[in-house]
């Protein structure tokens, strides 16, 4: 027995009935772009555009890695653009001239 | 504002808190997600999928949205029998008799606690939460063990909050998912009889209502 069979009994957020350490009460204020991150979820959410269950399975499908390296918001924003991506909303190019773009914005107002 | 303005950070962590990390200058370039998060927001505005002041909006209503709200709602409860059957009945329309929108499509079970079952909730799928009526989740519940351990050891995990429920007393665990939220109506505290609906909303609080820990006392609600 290899115990690779686990990996195919769950997926990495089904995690419930799981050995796991002691609970620390911890809590942070958002940053500012985590909340902009969450009230992009619900908007994405209103208009169907990408449901919570979908948000849910795409930061399954991550990959156990990424969800344990990204924290919470980069793992849900990550998840945002591959699902866009799928959809055939925006392509990868177009997120990373973006990207660039914001940037250089950014740069020239500082 | 820079990112450490924020005025409740580690509260929890008590004396330890001698600001752990660099103030961020606000000279700082944001960071990769940061600036992902933006650029996807453009694009999508860009192409007309979400309007341009919708974010903007949803913030608004994320900061409307705290514990005080839950803690109303179990105050009614306590104090208008009516109200409280309406409210295990059906958790959303009668938080939306007084005035507490959903901004989303979930439903919402009330889940009473009594001298024979005390509730807890959790989501070990990821971190659902009756956000129109709590806000945003703290970061124990959306980490690992709160998640793994709520569902099989609920007893251990109420200890390390301070709970000790008595063996007599049957735990139940409710698991959350994407369209289905639970609030927990906690038992209200013994030498209140003569407390306002005010008073009694200020001894509910978030833990309780996520099910960790009792309402307040009065004796506690005097020194909080």
């Amino acid at each position: 027995m290899t115990g690779s069979e686990q990996l195919l009994q769950r997926l990495p957020n089904d995690i419930g009935g799981l050995e796991a350490p002691k609970i620390e009460q911890t809590d942070h204020q958002l940053l500012p772009w985590e909340k902009r991150c969450h009230a992009l979820a619900d908007v994405l959410d209103f208009h169907k555009i990408i449901n919570t269950e979908e948000k849910r399975r795409g930061v399954e499908a991550l990959g156990s890695e990424m969800v344990g390296k990204l924290t919470y918001y980069e793992r849900w924003i990550a998840t945002f653009a591959n699902i866009a991506f799928q959809k055939q909303l925006i392509t990868p190019h177009e997120l990373a001239a973006k990207m660039a773009e914001v940037e250089d914005r950014w740069r020239a107002h500082s | 504002m820079t990112a450490h303005e924020d005025h409740d950070h580690d509260h929890d962590h008590g004396t330890e808190h001698e600001h752990p990390h660099a103030p961020i200058e606000t000279t700082e370039m944001p960071g990769y997600y940061d600036i992902m998060e933006q650029a996807f927001q453009e694009l999508m505005i860009e192409k007309g999928l979400i309007g341009a002041d919708e974010i903007r909006h949803q913030i608004e209503v994320l900061d409307s949205r705290n514990p005080a709200l839950g803690a109303k709602v179990v105050a009614r409860a306590w104090t208008d029998p009516d109200f409280k059957t309406r409210l295990l009945e059906n958790g959303r329309t009668a938080c939306e008799e007084l005035g507490i929108t959903f901004y989303d499509l979930t439903e919402l079970i009330v889940l009473e606690n009594t001298p024979r079952v005390h509730n807890l909730i959790v989501c070990t799928l990821c971190s659902c939460y009756p956000r129109p009526v709590l806000g945003l989740p703290p970061d124990w519940y959306k980490a690992k063990p709160y998640r793994a351990r709520a569902v099989h050891e609920p007893r251990k995990v109420l200890a390390e909050f301070g709970t000790i429920i008595p063996d007599d007393v049957e735990v139940r665990v409710s698991d959350s998912t994407a369209i289905q939220r639970y609030l927990v109506l906690p038992m209200r505290p013994s030498g209140t009889e003569e407390y306002s609906e005010e008073q009694l909303a200020a001894l509910v609080t978030r833990d309780a209502m996520i099910g960790v820990i009792p309402a307040r006392t009065p004796t506690e609600g005097m020194a909080a």
